[in-house]
């Protein structure tokens, strides 16, 4: 797995590749980290490279989204495939307040658009 | 049959021969998927009660006419899989439901040694 942060009309958007599993969670969270404790309210993940995701994974989501929902913000995965998007809906993901999937990166650019819109 | 050690890194090992055997199974990619994810929380959770133990960990499939199984087999102690165990981080207890999600039949049982033989199995 290979994580790294860019930025998104102003949103950190981390990009990973390859399979997040029990191995590899943590240096997900390493990523994803230090957009917390800077204050962010809103993280997106692009999972359009992602091939697998096991609890492992999900156990950073949720931590993600439970830190987000604290500042009102929220969690958005970009791009996730169909197996990985089946995982979310299974854990109750993807009817959390907190937690958004977007189908591309353009929608994503949107909802954060929105956002900022007083 | 696979056996390998009980180490996070092993687990895409793991996920290799699951797929091989799959793909050998001529199942779909999306049931290989399921049975990846549930081997593999299977296996965490071996791994992760290993204890620092290295006795090995061991993944047998078993072909029939109407399903493809997977027995995973530990020589630590007996633990229900993805039951969490005092974690700081709480998001431990996904491993069985996904399990029992994703597979048609899930079966966890003591093995004579005292450890533990989680029994997957996928309809064809």
């Amino acid at each position: 797995m290979l994580a790294s942060t860019e930025r998104l009309d102003g949103t950190p958007l981390v990009v990973v590749t390859g399979e997040i599993d029990h191995g590899s969670s943590s240096a997900l969270q390493s990523e994803i980290e230090p957009c917390l404790d800077g204050g962010e309210t809103t993280i997106l993940l692009d999972l359009k490279d992602v091939t697998y995701m096991d609890s492992g994974g999900i156990s950073v989501l949720l931590y993600t989204v439970r830190r987000l929902r604290r500042g009102n913000g929220w969690l958005g995965v970009v791009s996730p495939n169909t197996n990985v998007r089946r995982l979310l809906k299974i854990v109750g993901l993807e009817v959390d307040s907190g937690f958004r999937v977007f189908d591309d990166k353009e929608s994503a650019a949107t909802a954060i658009r929105e956002m900022s819109t007083p | 049959m696979i056996s390998v050690a009980p180490e996070p890194i092993r687990l895409a090992d793991v996920r290799r021969f699951v797929e091989e055997t799959g793909a050998e199974a001529q199942l779909d990619t999306d049931k290989i998927f399921d049975l990846k994810v549930a081997v593999s929380e299977a296996c965490a959770n071996a791994v992760e009660h290993s204890g620092g133990q290295h006795a090995p960990l061991q993944v047998c499939a078993f072909l029939y006419s109407d399903r493809i199984v997977f027995e995973i087999s530990d020589g630590g102690d007996f633990r229900v899989p993805g039951v969490p165990h005092r974690s700081p981080r709480d998001d431990r207890g996904l491993g069985l439901p996904l399990m029992v999600a994703l597979m048609d039949e899930v079966r966890i049982a003591k093995t004579r040694g005292g450890g533990t033989n989680v029994h997957l199995s996928l309809f064809l």
